[in-house]
């Protein structure tokens, strides 16, 4: 089984969040704090009746009984709705910082999070960040202040009362601790181990072809329910302590309860003397005492029930800043024109080295391409033909020298749409044929594109329905044609740059592919790195990078 | 509702004693709790009565009810430890169970389709599914039915002391409690819906601004896409502000059950003492009672997000677990033959246009086979109706056992071992290197540090491209299936490693029939026969020898 990923348990960053707001947070501590008149009022009512008093008398109380309640239902719910506001936004704030950081990232850059890293730490993963700051931060609040003031409430009729209460208190988090500290390893484990079994689930179903193929369907559902049992028996022993931990809250505010009960109760028939300020506590206060007494460890409970909120809480804020980290960036374009009188490509000097490398890939590189040349670039692998393709296109930025597109920089004949895209493995985005071609490009002229691309046919067949993911149920063929079908449904490139169009190709479809490129570059500029032989004979010139040494292979 | 009858037959289906147990420690606790504050509201009243006189002190028996609230707190306390270890064994029993069924349903032949074309999407929604149904017990059954059982002790308890008050206190729990829960599941539902796709959105989303960085980029839409998935997290934030408000409201409306209930009572109450029905320890033990029966409703907030959240899975899951299976295995063709087809017209799933039309060829056993053609001519969807994974439109297919190694090799996480046994179970350590032997992989193996019982990671993570075909491959051998129907073996692999596994490839001509679906010289080189497949149809059946034959082959690529 994979490790379990280990939570770094330290208190990260709350600091630097805003929490739910001064207002959320006290009105929070508030509503609970409505119990004491309403129990007041109560344990009044019951004296009365025991008293003899006519029902009249007990009318306003049982109205004040009513609105309190009512008054601490508002209280809930309106400071509920403030805590989660804030914590929503606050997860929407994240979440934009972290796409403009990851979009401002050029695509060239090896250390950008995978789209996989990404997807899971933008969606699900950040998800947890809302409940940590909407429940855990108020509930933490409210087990600061409650007690206390549960404990305050009871001071003026019992000493004795208030003191068991104040001293469960100290012993509570110790218990707790004690507990708690297994319990939370249990729980990490258990989710761990959980996630073990679903990882298991998914990554069978992943590869669900293999086994239908292999027959191997009812072996592999009987090793999954093993595995799932296997952990079942783990896990129960370690959530046997885990469960000390609210046992532990349970016994003490049931004991609290019964304790006080019993104490009063004795106290009433007048057994027990002491723990009042020395006069006889009447029915209604000792019944107060009790009905409060509940409400001491109330809220204990409930931050215990949210304590898994924080662990999940700081881990998706810890994945949402990784995204926000910076690496190298898109180069930026400065809105100059591009002129079409220039040459297509004017490079001087040209020195790029990846990050994090040593030496450089391409160094000293010069070359110049008129308007409407079709030129190849051939090199054995490791010689900088992706990069230096990469840097004509605006992807990123060269360390010395100058790159000059039509008179412009790469970054501005890109963002003047002068250059069109053929990659190797153009991506698969979620919706149909059509969509794929115009990525959202209102006036794209999709038939057009599709025609130069031979890919008529194909769309046909897959009519309106999206295609598969990463391009399922498409061939390698179809790919490339996509991605010329992309670049020729921009009516304003003047550039093509196509990267080994017909590498990992059969012959008809590579001839396939080369004729629609050509089609494409008619009355533009070509540029396309190839070893194929039938394709280089189509170029009127080719240029040859030669390796720098150490990148050889 | 439906969707929910098959979901929950899926939970139910074991354990039922253990969860039924568990939920009635549950209720047990729940009544504990109950009981233990009123009867201390009924003690002390009684007592603070009785100690008025030192005489009426004297008599009053304060061992019985202090030993009751003393019992009654201990017993809550185990009792929930029972519970909470009781259940959450259970439940991860069922769970067990529910994973091992829906793998089942999930393997058949449509839904693995769906899965084979939209893995990741598909697997996310899964999961988020699959997360919601693990708390059908434990986050909705239980407590609704905690609640359900202490408003109807309530409801009893009162009834012994006033009937028209019982029953009007209980029948106000329970209808004022679980019509709010219920309206609030329903309208949870939806948004629990338009959630759930959100999420999805965003999730799909953010892979194609970081996959497809470089395309959006050179098409000038890299900006447009991030305020897709800006929008993407406007719709989710809206579906959870709208959940957080049914969940607020609901919260509202169900903690107001308890001083509505409470301020009445103490009226009626007070009226019953007025009259002498009852004492004033009697009027004490009934407000506590209804407080406290009250309590568990207030949990019901959360339930009812979480009945919607279940709900809008289990309606998504449903119709996978009773989906039939869609393709029936073929039939043994007569005599000497592996594969005949028939006039089989047949296309890839939701395809506007059939790939295969009207289509027949027979292939001997022992009989290696290249079929080529240009991309797009319907090759992969022969090798997928051989291998039945899809089912005809039209014609006749029969065939043996055929298993298919496909281009994406696809190993799982578990031993070198497991991996292999996947073919065969009861396979030997002997049959195992056997095989890696024959697939060229025995030395890597040996290499391993834990040999045979490696950890292979996720994808067969740990290896590398070659090795993993070469590992793929060992494990069709081990299959015991007459026929190997190979789609591009050598796709994407080095000129050293393709050769090789050609070599081991050929060396096992004639003990199986082979169909190789190629664009490759190098892979069509070691067959005796060729089809050639244009549009769907067959243009072409050469034997090696035949003119046509070369012919076909030197249209190949020669990488």
């Amino acid at each position: 089984m994979s490790k379990p990923e280990t939570i770094d348990t330290k208190p990260v960053a709350a600091k630097r969040l805003p929490g739910p707001g001064r207002a959320a947070v006290s009105l929070t501590v508030l509503a609970p704090l409505m119990w004491l008149p309403q129990a007041g009022l109560a344990a009044h009512a019951i004296g009365l009746l025991a008293d003899g008093a006519p029902v009249s008398a007990v009318l306003p109380l049982a109205a004040g009984f009513t609105l309190f309640g009512l008054l601490r239902a508002a209280l809930d719910a309106v400071s509920g709705r403030l805590a989660f506001k804030a914590a929503r936004a606050e997860l929407s704030a994240r979440r934009a910082a972290a796409l403009t950081s990851l979009s401002a990232r050029s695509p060239v850059d090896i250390t950008r999070p995978s789209s996989g890293e990404a997807a899971s730490a933008l969606a699900e993963q950040s998800e947890m960040l809302t409940p940590w700051l909407s429940r855990y931060v108020p509930a933490k609040a409210k087990a600061m202040i409650v007690p206390f003031v549960v404990a305050a409430a009871t001071l003026p009729f019992s000493w004795i009362a208030a003191l068991a209460l104040l001293i469960t208190a100290p012993v509570i988090p110790l218990f707790m601790a004690l507990v708690g500290m297994k319990a939370q390893k249990a729980s990490e484990k258990q989710l761990a181990r959980m996630s073990d079994v679903n990882s298991y689930l998914m990554d069978r179903l992943r590869g669900l072809r293999t086994i239908r193929t292999l027959g191997a369907v009812d072996a592999t559902a009987k090793r999954l329910r093993h595995e799932a049992e296997d952990l079942k028996r783990r896990t129960m022993a370690v959530l046997r302590i885990a469960f000390l931990t609210s046992a532990t809250l349970e016994l003490f505010s049931a004991l609290g309860v019964a304790l006080t009960a019993v104490y009063i109760g004795f106290h009433l028939l007048g057994f027990i003397d002491i723990g009042t300020w020395g006069t006889k506590l009447s029915l209604s206060q000792g019944l107060f005492v009790l009905m409060i007494a509940p409400s001491f460890f109330e809220p204990l409970r409930e931050l215990s029930a949210v304590w898994h909120d924080r662990a999940a809480g700081e881990a998706a804020l810890k994945s949402l800043e990784k995204m926000t980290e910076r690496g190298t960036d898109l180069p930026q374009g400065a809105g100059a024109f591009v002129n079409p009188l220039e040459d297509a490509v004017q490079v001087d000097n040209l020195t790029y080295t990846h990050p994090g490398r040593e030496t450089p890939v391409l160094e000293g590189f010069n070359l110049t391409v008129k308007a409407g040349e079709r030129i190849a670039i051939s090199a054995p692998s490791g010689a900088g033909k992706s990069t230096l393709l990469s840097l004509l296109a605006g992807l990123a930025t060269q360390d010395v020298g100058q790159v000059l597109l039509f008179g412009t920089s790469a970054a501005d004949a890109r963002d003047a749409g002068s250059i069109a895209w053929v990659g190797q493995n153009a991506h698969i985005f979620s919706g149909s044929m059509a969509a794929n071609v115009a990525l959202g490009r209102a006036d794209a002229p999709v038939a057009d594109a599709l025609h130069v691309a031979r890919l008529e046919a194909v769309a046909e067949t897959h009519g309106k329905a999206p295609l598969g993911e990463g391009g399922r149920g498409l061939s390698g063929g179809e790919v490339v044609r996509l991605a010329i079908a992309r670049a020729a449904a921009n009516p304003w490139a003047r550039l093509i740059i196509a990267d080994e169009p017909t590498a990992h190709l059969d012959a008809a479809t590579a001839e396939l592919v080369t004729e629609s490129l050509l089609e494409l570059a008619k009355d533009r500029t070509l540029i396309v790195a190839t070893h194929d032989a039938a394709l280089l004979a189509c170029m009127d010139r080719v240029v040859t990078l030669i390796a720098a040494p150490e990148n050889a292979t | 509702m439906k969707a929910l009858r098959t979901v929950l037959r899926l939970f139910l289906a074991e354990k039922r004693l253990m969860l039924a147990l568990a939920f009635t420690l549950a209720a047990l606790t729940g009544l504990a709790g109950v009981a233990l504050l009123s009867l201390s509201g009924w003690f002390i009243t009684a007592t603070a009565l009785a100690g008025l006189s030192s005489a009426t002190a004297l008599a009053f028996d304060v061992f019985a009810p202090s030993a009751g609230i003393r019992f009654l707190a201990l017993f809550r306390t185990a009792g929930r430890y029972g519970e909470r270890v009781i259940s959450h064994d259970a439940t991860l029993a069922v769970l067990a169970g529910m994973r091992e069924l829906l793998f089942r349903s999930f393997a058949r032949s449509r839904a693995a389709r769906a899965l084979e074309r939209n893995p990741a999407r598909l697997l996310f929604r899964l999961t988020l599914d699959v997360d919601a149904l693990d708390g059908l017990y434990l986050r909705l059954i239980v407590p609704v039915g905690v609640a359900l059982i202490s408003a109807l002790t309530a409801l009893l308890a009162l009834s012994f002391i006033d009937g028209a008050t019982g029953i009007a206190t209980g029948l106000f729990l329970i209808i004022g409690g679980f019509g709010v829960a219920l309206m609030a599941a329903m309208r949870a539902e939806k948004q629990a819906r338009l959630r759930a796709a959100a999420l999805e959105a965003l999730r799909s989303r953010v892979i194609d601004l970081v996959s497809g960085a470089t395309d959006l980029l050179m098409a000038g839409r890299l900006g447009e896409r991030r305020a897709d998935v800006l929008a993407a997290d406007s719709r989710l934030a809206e579906a959870d502000d709208r959940l957080n408000r049914v969940e607020t409201f609901a919260g509202f409306a169900l903690a107001a059950l308890a001083p509505m209930a409470g301020g009445i009572l103490l009226v009626a109450l007070a009226i019953l003492v007025s009259r002498g029905t009852i004492g004033a320890p009697g009027a004490a033990f009934a407000l506590l009672l209804v407080l406290a029966a009250a309590e568990p409703f207030t949990a019901l907030k959360r339930v009812a997000v979480e009945a919607g959240r279940i709900l809008a899975a289990a309606k998504r899951i449903a119709p996978q677990v009773e989906a039939e299976d869609d393709v029936v295995p073929p039939a043994p063709p007569p005599s000497d033959l592996a594969i005949r087809l028939e006039n089989v017209t047949a296309r890839h799933p939701g395809a506007a246009r059939a790939s295969l039309t009207a289509a027949s060829l027979s292939i001997k056993q022992g009989e290696t086979v290249a079929l080529i053609g240009p991309s797009g001519a319907g090759k992969s969807t022969l090798l997928a109706l051989i291998a039945h994974e899809i089912a005809l439109d039209a014609g006749r297919l029969e065939s043996l056992d055929a298993s298919l190694l496909t281009q994406r090799a696809e190993l799982f996480a578990d031993t070198l071992a497991g991996n292999l046994r996947l073919a065969k179970p009861d396979a030997t350590e002997d049959e195992l290197w056997h095989v890696l032997t024959m697939a060229g992989l025995a030395e890597t193996a040996r290499a391993l540090p834990d040999g045979l019982a490696t950890w292979l990671g996720e994808g067969g993570a740990g290896l590398s491209g070659g090795e993993r075909r070469r590992l793929s491959l060992a494990r069709l051998l081990l299959h015991d299936a007459p026929i190997l129907l190979l789609d591009e073996p050598t796709e994407a692999l080095d000129q050293k490693t393709a050769s090789d596994i050609m070599e081991r490839l050929e060396a096992i001509k004639g003990q199986k029939t082979l169909l190789i679906a190629t664009h490759a010289a190098r892979e069509a080189l070691i067959a005796e026969r060729v089809f050639i497949l244009v549009n769907g149809q067959f243009a072409g059946d050469y034997r090696r020898g035949d003119e046509g034959f070369d012919a076909a082959i030197a249209t190949l690529r020669d990488a």
